[in-house]
């Protein structure tokens, strides 16, 4: 008796156990290192040392110089243009790959998200190659007759940014839409056809708004990932390519000053959880089952 | 809406999914606002018929004629035809009212009458209060009634329903049969329904298209297709029954006899010209239903036979009791079905029997 009543202790400590883990791992490795974050966002710099006294003079400083929140909005601006582009190529795409058939339609996803694999920094040089004076692209356009000779226009600059910020994170506009719209069942498409719809009708009417939750989910993904991202605007940004990234990256490296670091960086994670948070209630959709 | 006049014509209709054929050269008139259930077991091809006329599939062979027009390659959305479809397809994101107006708004109608035609139809299914609600708010018989006045408020000329009452309940089921009956009776459309059970199509349909194999087996009343099935495959599906198998007499009249393992037993034969004209000596049933076979008495002389009462089942209004007949009373089993009695059953388990029916209640069916 004594035996299995010792085991029966031991499972329900392990269980205990496995409990407690669930709820400690993310507070330790999460809740903690942002509350960290944000007690030093309350804290100054002296002659290269943290002085440990609240103060709030890092926000002021924020609000108040000239130079941040102008690249902060521009870099806001920047991320939803990003995100538009994406969902505006990402959804013929995606919509392309419902209309095919069994394998060849998971084939071809497969295909399109292989680049998610690859180093980020590889591909950022490689599009950085083609955007630049002797690219591809130039190449192309002067090609083509649509330029007369190369364009700096492309590298080194915010439209790099855009452009490359779009073509990295194209891959992570598809799933979610793909996702949404596999999952609208084909007789609601019938069905809009049965009752007299023309296929733009049901497509704009069926099809568009039961897909709405993959674009917003999309949307907001998209927009996190290029807001947080900091090494592209380095590598193609150039002099005039300034985001909110990069300052926070030269806060903690060059200027060494963590606690305005810190204090951008809650900026930062104010907009990125106010994405999500919009990105999920679009998300949602009324009554979703059939 | 002349009963008379036929509204659509399948003529020599086949489909084949890749090579494998569901359909074979089927003919199939449906009459101007008749009540058609299309019944058979599943595999059968009741649905593809039904999916053929909606143009949710194309034909693989044979014409659709609809008022003497061809309308075989016509689109899906240009036929005047609405389906309510077995899992409903209701739109989701759309209220009740929005779903119902979505056949009218697609064709342009303006806001005012689609306004007026939504709340017209959903008086209809009794749903007036649910205008607002989405589809996710719903009961079963709730959205099977969206469905339904989704598909009527664009006045098509068929009405084709999938299996609708599958997913609901007894109970619900019973209440929905009913229901569609009445509104079909109100609006005067053709329904053409497709179900596999039996009960329901009896309970609703003006005829019934019986289908099996991808073949049409029997068409006609439920009357005609109870009492006078036309082969082993109606008399056994439709309705229980007793089939015993023989080898037919000369024709005496309107009777034909048929030697079988209980003796000669005689079946009427009147205007079923097909029966008459079988070669004597040819191999076929005997049907008979199991409220036509009851206790012999003295001046019963035709079809008589004895048997031994294997089980008696009590199924309320009625009882039941298997009964073994034949040599040694092991060869043949045989079903009888009786008004049960408050004093509990004349019939007494093993004990043995005189039964016969009469010649006008036994029917032939060729093998």
């Amino acid at each position: 008796m004594s035996g299995v009543g010792s085991t029966q202790a031991a499972e329900r400590r392990l269980s205990q156990l496995v409990t407690v883990l669930a709820f400690a791992l993310p507070v330790i490795f999460v809740l903690v290192p942002l509350a960290i974050f944000l007690v030093y966002s309350f804290f100054s710099v002296d002659q290269g040392t943290i002085v440990h006294s609240p103060t709030l003079g890092n926000y002021v400083r924020f609000f108040t110089d000239p130079i941040f929140l102008p690249v902060f909005w521009n870099t806001i601006v920047l991320c939803v243009s990003v995100a538009v582009i994406c969902i505006l190529l990402a959804y013929p795409a995606a919509y392309f790959l419902t209309t095919l058939k069994g394998r060849w339609r998971y084939a071809l996803l497969m295909l399109l998200l292989v680049p998610l694999l690859m180093s980020y920094v590889i591909k950022i040089y490689a599009i950085r190659s083609i955007l630049g004076l002797n690219g591809f692209l130039n190449k192309a356009l002067v090609a083509l007759g649509i330029l007369d000779q190369p364009s700096t226009l492309f590298v080194f600059n915010m439209n790099a940014i855009l452009l490359t910020l779009s073509l990295l994170l194209i891959p992570f506009a598809i799933l979610p839409i793909f996702l949404s719209l596999e999952r609208i069942p084909q007789t609601l498409l019938r069905a809009s056809d049965d009752l007299g719809a023309s296929s733009l009708q049901t497509f704009l009417r069926i099809t568009l708004p039961l897909s709405l939750p993959g674009v917003a989910s999309a949307a907001s993904f998209v927009f996190v990932l290029a807001i947080g991202d900091f090494l592209t605007p380095q590598m193609v940004g150039g002099i005039s390519g300034f985001t909110f990234g990069r300052i926070l990256y030269s806060q903690f490296g060059t200027a060494y000053n963590w606690p305005f670091g810190a204090a951008l960086s809650v900026a930062l994670a104010i907009v990125v959880i106010a994405a999500i948070l919009i990105g999920e209630r679009f998300g949602r959709s009324r009554g979703t089952s059939v | 809406m002349n009963q008379n006049t036929d509204l659509l014509t399948l003529r020599s209709v086949s489909k084949s999914y890749g090579t494998v054929p569901v359909l074979h050269d089927i003919d199939l008139s449906i009459r101007d606002g008749e009540f058609l259930t299309v019944l058979g077991p599943s595999g059968s091809g009741k649905t593809t018929v039904l999916r053929l006329i909606g143009g949710l599939e194309p034909l693989t062979a044979g014409e659709i004629w609809l008022d003497g027009q061809e309308i075989s390659r016509m689109p899906i959305n240009k036929r005047p035809f609405n389906t309510v479809f077995q899992d409903y397809a209701l739109f989701p994101h759309m209220t009740v009212s929005g779903n119902v107006g979505y056949g009218l708004s697609v064709r342009h109608i303006k806001r005012k009458e689609i306004a007026s035609r939504v709340s017209q139809a959903l008086e209809l299914v009794q749903l007036g209060r649910f205008a607002d609600r989405f589809p996710a708010q719903l009961s079963g018989g709730q959205r099977q009634r969206v469905a339904l006045a989704r598909a009527l408020i664009c006045q098509p000329r068929l009405i084709l329903l999938d299996e609708p009452l599958a997913a609901l309940d007894l109970e619900l089921r019973r209440q929905m049969q009913e229901f569609l009956k009445s509104i079909q009776r109100e609006i005067k459309t053709t329904f053409l329904f497709v179900t596999h059970d039996q009960e329901e199509a009896i309970g609703m349909a003006d005829r019934i298209c019986v289908m099996q194999a991808g073949h049409i087996r029997q068409l006609g009343t439920p009357h005609e297709l109870y009492y006078k099935p036309n082969c082993e495959f109606v008399a056994r599906f439709f309705g229980e029954n007793n089939l015993v198998a023989g080898k037919l007499g000369p024709v005496q009249g309107e009777q034909r006899p048929i030697e079988t393992a209980l003796g000669r037993l005689v079946c009427s034969v009147s205007g079923q010209p097909h029966l008459k004209a079988a070669a004597d000596g040819a191999s076929a049933f005997a049907a008979f239903r199991p409220e036509a076979l009851r206790l012999a008495d003295a001046n019963d002389g035709d079809n008589r036979f004895s048997g031994v009462i294997a089980d008696l089942a009590f199924a309320g209004s009625s009882t039941v009791a298997t009964i073994m007949a034949g040599a040694d009373n092991a060869a043949q089993r045989l079903r009888l079905r009786m008004p049960s009695r408050i004093d509990g059953s004349i019939l007494k388990s093993g004990e043995t029997v005189s039964l016969c029916f009469a010649p006008h209640e036994g029917h032939l069916v060729l093998a």
